[in-house]
């Protein structure tokens, strides 16, 4: 398999803390995403037209979009199904309805990351707020969780929605987004980097 | 925002949750940043939010045994905030005058309390078993809050008085502890323990429709 990557990703870095959770052995092909701009260069824009990172290519298959990246590698590289529950149809939406928040954490506290870090022209006010709204909604249902015994987004054990909602989440401070305002989600970003076999990116906060 | 700039007794700073075993949290209060952590032997300290070596905020420190370490050049602070060892100096017997600035810091109700050091105030002690429920952000400066409360919102405006008070909330089989730590610019943080799990959701909900009540717009 060969993940076409950038360090500092935090999109590229589900995929990279998936492969370690699941032990997998693959190749990183390093995308000079800044200051080189090469994801929207016309070789990577072949590999991916909408010039984003992360993209998979595994046999032939070739898989953008890191939570689709997620959903592909859980099915194919999990036999347990632990990340990837299947015979609850609630909880399997539950997964898939946390898949797609993840996607709105990215546009907002991603996008206040990609302003404070790297000079991005946008509208910083909107995308601190917009973080928020989404904090708010994580923290209170992971206290929930928390109420009901349960310690992770989709049920008993971690999913591919923990993994999709964390690095964003645990990065927000980059973008000027405060997450001391939200303990359960504190909490929960600590269990996470406990797990065996958790590996870390640069900017991630963890205790040793 | 809040003219009040700094605080004289005992102020709730988090659920005791908050600050699980072998880790460091950050509050603020008014203007004062804290780092709140807990070490093995299950004691929430609280000290300023600034490593006296360069000022990294302590809250990102490593708990390891009863010590907390900063993140940035690895000095290590005992219990009690006296600098133990500098990574840099490994020989060196660090001079005592190196602390970190401990505020009093006691645990009551469900809650984690602070003073500052030089208070001469009697901590709190708030009777019965209290359960941490939920912590919440509130956009909202203290005067607004006292403004909003004060048009008739059960009996908080009591409550606010002294930082926390029971309140008796319909549904719930026992009552809520709520506490509220000013934060300035940032609003306040809303604290509210339960006591037993039987209330947990519902207070939580509660909490959650107290927010939206408490960060309505203000009418002209």
């Amino acid at each position: 398999m060969k993940l076409y990557d950038y360090v500092l990703s935090g999109n590229c870095y589900k995929i990279r803390l998936f492969m370690a959770f699941l032990d997998l052995d693959y190749e990183k092909v390093g995308v000079d995403f800044y200051p080189g701009r090469e994801h929207k260069s016309d070789s990577f824009l072949a590999i991916n037209p909408l010039g984003q990172l992360p993209v998979l290519e595994d046999n032939g298959v070739v898989i953008r979009d890191a939570q689709a990246i997620l959903v592909y590698l859980a099915n194919r590289h999990d036999p347990s199904g632990q990340w990837w529950p299947q015979a609850d149809h609630a909880q399997f939406a539950q997964v898939v309805q946390w898949l797609a928040f993840a996607d709105s954490i990215t546009g907002t506290s991603s996008a206040a990351r990609l302003h404070d870090m790297l000079g991005y022209d946008l509208d910083i006010v909107a995308a601190r707020a917009g973080a928020h709204r989404l904090f708010r909604i994580l923290d209170s249902h992971l206290s929930q969780q928390e109420f009901e015994g349960h310690h992770w987004i989709a049920g008993p054990s971690p999913t591919i929605a923990d993994i999709a909602c964390f690095p964003y989440t645990a990065l927000a401070g980059d973008g000027g987004i405060d997450t001391f305002y939200y303990p359960a989600i504190q909490r929960w970003i600590h269990r996470l980097t406990r797990l065996p076999r958790y590996h870390n990116m640069p900017g991630i906060n963890v205790f040793a | 925002m809040d003219s009040v700039v700094s605080f004289a007794g005992w102020m709730p700073a988090g659920l005791q949750n908050a600050a699980e075993t072998g880790t460091s949290v950050r509050a603020v209060i008014f203007e004062d940043d804290i780092a709140i952590w807990r070490g093995q032997d299950g004691l929430a300290r609280a000290w300023q939010n600034r490593c006296p070596h360069r000022g990294m905020r302590l809250s990102y420190g490593i708990v390891r045994e009863n010590r907390l370490t900063c993140l940035y050049h690895g000095w290590t602070y005992d219990g009690t905030g006296g600098c133990a060892h500098i990574p840099a100096h490994p020989d060196l017997v660090p001079p005592k005058s190196i602390r970190a600035k401990a505020y009093g810091c006691v645990e009551t109700g469900g809650m984690i309390w602070v003073a500052r050091s030089e208070s001469s105030e009697p901590p709190p002690q708030i009777s019965g078993t209290w359960m941490p429920c939920r912590t919440m952000q509130v956009n909202r400066s203290l005067t607004g809050l006292a403004e909003v409360l004060g048009t008739g919102k059960a009996n908080l405006a009591l409550a606010m008085g002294a930082w926390a008070g029971q309140l008796r909330v319909a549904g719930l089989q026992g009552a809520v502890l709520l506490a509220v730590q000013p934060m300035g610019a940032r609003g306040a943080m809303l604290h509210a323990c339960v006591t037993g799990p039987e209330d947990l959701t519902r207070a939580s909900d509660w909490i959650e429709s107290l927010r939206g009540h408490l960060e309505r717009p203000i009418a002209a």
